[in-house]
């Protein structure tokens, strides 16, 4: 990472399902980082505004109006290569095996102490990497990152 | 060389009409088919083909003598067995080989010929001796069974293909399943969670939070099954060390540690649920009462089996039993205490000086 932000991290939450946005954007204010930004479709990524600049974006997958976090994923890296994108799915069996150039995958259905410790553990890789805890299991970092990680180590 | 010829000639003349000779007088009756070439003439021709020979091909003696074997051959017969034949001559070797032939009257056989030289005293091969017989009952029989075989072979392809095509539908549905199943978990829990939000009063919201770790519990129970190779199966010593690591890992102590020492504990995947639960409790019950008041400290997870029995052992060094402790929530002891008899397991809660010491030990099918 070019630089490394600092807390409370700016979130950006791309999941068409109302409810789990509303818990996974509930949890991000609960570990003390803010969400900028949410979407349920590429097209509503689209229309975010250029200066948001997150640091952090959940992907779901499946994503509305057909669309799917894997162009979400391009179009975030594209605009905004600083930010770690982390996948939320409950099939991560179709995430390629380069991660599509994402940080790492949440498996869905998540527990909230799941979830918590994801975040907390990728906020540590964020400010200040590599992370201290040790990797949860609900949290699996894409190759290449956690080969960044261990370099810094 | 005209010398020879006429040594040979004469002697073959004498046998056709089988004067004196008993031999040539055998090879003229038998039933066996022959022939004998002279490669000393062009095109090594026929010189002598018995009557056997005639009546098998149709062909008359007149129409045999001075002719190329190759007349016999037509349109399937397999150019590679010629070639094979056209090389054994020339090597002036034995051979034997099945050739398609075709009679005088367009008919086929399978002809089982069989080819040597005859060598004079000096070793030069002076004759070629070829003996036929019409194996095609052989032939046929052996492609009969050839056909019935790939017939047979089709037969399994096919419903190869079907059995795979059900599989791969049988799958899709389990996977399409299990997709529902997991989204619905993920929405209940984040009903809980919402609810559990806006909740002011403390002792609501402890027992909307433990309802929450049961459905987590779950939801974690349901995804180590179905992300596992084998759905029957539920390893119940990676569970508890996913269970007890995530635990930690949320109420946000450093100052807690885990150490495990777990083997695999694989039950049926109609046990998982209930031990899922089982442990959910005592995991969070030891998380949230042995390390309080700023005491942190050691959880050790002990998973063992022996043969069909096996046992989850949870040690902390914290405050240890209080046996006037009561439980925020009285559901998670009648958990505990219901499915355990469901599985016929016992759970037993020891002082383990310091700290508090919980053995779960269940049956497990071998």
């Amino acid at each position: 990472m070019a630089h490394h932000p600092r807390a409370p991290l700016g979130v950006l939450v791309v999941e068409d399902e109302a409810l789990l946005a509303m818990d996974i954007e509930a949890m991000v204010e609960d570990t003390g980082h803010r969400v900028v930004g949410e979407g349920a479709s590429l097209h509503d990524v689209v229309a975010l505004d250029e200066a948001l600049q997150p640091d952090l974006a959940f992907v779901d997958l499946q994503l509305a109006k057909g669309t799917n976090g894997l162009d979400v994923c391009a179009l975030i890296r594209s605009r905004w290569p600083d930010t770690m994108i982390v996948f939320l799915t409950a099939n991560p069996l179709k995430i390629p095996a380069d991660f599509a150039g994402a940080h790492g995958v949440i498996a869905k259905p998540f527990s909230r102490s799941g979830l918590l410790s994801a975040m907390r553990y990728i906020a540590e890789g964020v400010i200040d990497p590599p992370p201290v805890s040790a990797q949860p299991s609900s949290f699996v970092a894409a190759p290449a990152f956690a080969a960044s990680w261990a370099d810094q180590a | 060389m005209k010398q020879r010829d006429d040594w040979h000639l004469t002697e073959i003349l004498d046998y056709q009409h089988g004067r004196a000779d008993p031999f040539a007088a055998a090879v003229r009756a038998t039933r066996m088919p022959m022939v004998i070439t002279d490669p000393g003439q062009r095109d090594n021709p026929i010189v002598f083909c018995n009557e056997a020979f005639q009546n098998l091909t149709g062909y008359g003696r007149d129409e045999i003598i001075g002719r190329n074997c190759r007349f016999l051959q037509g349109p399937d017969t397999d150019p590679a067995a010629v070639t094979e034949v056209r090389t054994a001559i020339e090597h002036g070797d034995d051979i034997g080989i099945d050739l398609l032939n075709y009679r005088k009257d367009g008919s086929t056989f399978w002809n089982a010929l069989y080819l040597s030289p005859v060598r004079d005293d000096a070793g030069k091969i002076r004759f070629f001796f070829a003996s036929q017989l019409d194996v095609s009952d052989r032939i046929e029989a052996q492609q009969s069974i050839a056909e019935a075989k790939q017939a047979l072979d089709r037969e399994v392809a096919a419903r190869t293909a079907d059995l795979e095509a059900a599989l791969a539908a049988k799958t899709l549905l389990l996977h399409e399943v299990d997709h529902r199943v997991k989204n619905n978990l993920t929405m209940i829990g984040s009903l809980l969670r919402l609810q559990a939000r806006g909740i002011g009063d403390p002792a609501i919201t402890a027992k909307l939070e433990a309802m929450l770790e049961r459905i987590d519990a779950l939801a974690t129970v349901h995804r180590r099954l179905y992300q596992s190779d084998d759905v029957t199966r539920f390893d119940v010593g990676a569970f508890a060390e996913n269970l007890v690591s995530d635990v930690i890992g949320s109420s946000g102590r450093t100052d807690i540690r885990l150490e495990a020492d777990i083997v695999p504990v694989e039950v049926a995947s109609n046990q998982a649920a209930a031990l899922g639960l089982i442990l959910n409790e005592i995991v969070t019950n030891s998380v949230k009462h042995a390390f309080v008041d700023g005491r942190g400290g050691t959880i050790r997870l002990i998973a063992r089996r022996d043969g069909d029995h096996a046992t989850i052992d949870i040690r902390d060094d914290g405050r240890g039993i209080d046996p006037d402790r009561v439980e925020p929530d009285g559901l998670g002891r009648m958990l505990i205490t219901r499915l355990a008899r469901q599985l016929q397991a016992t759970v037993e809660w020891l002082d383990a000086g310091p700290g508090t010491r919980i053995l779960l030990s269940f049956p497990v099918q071998a």
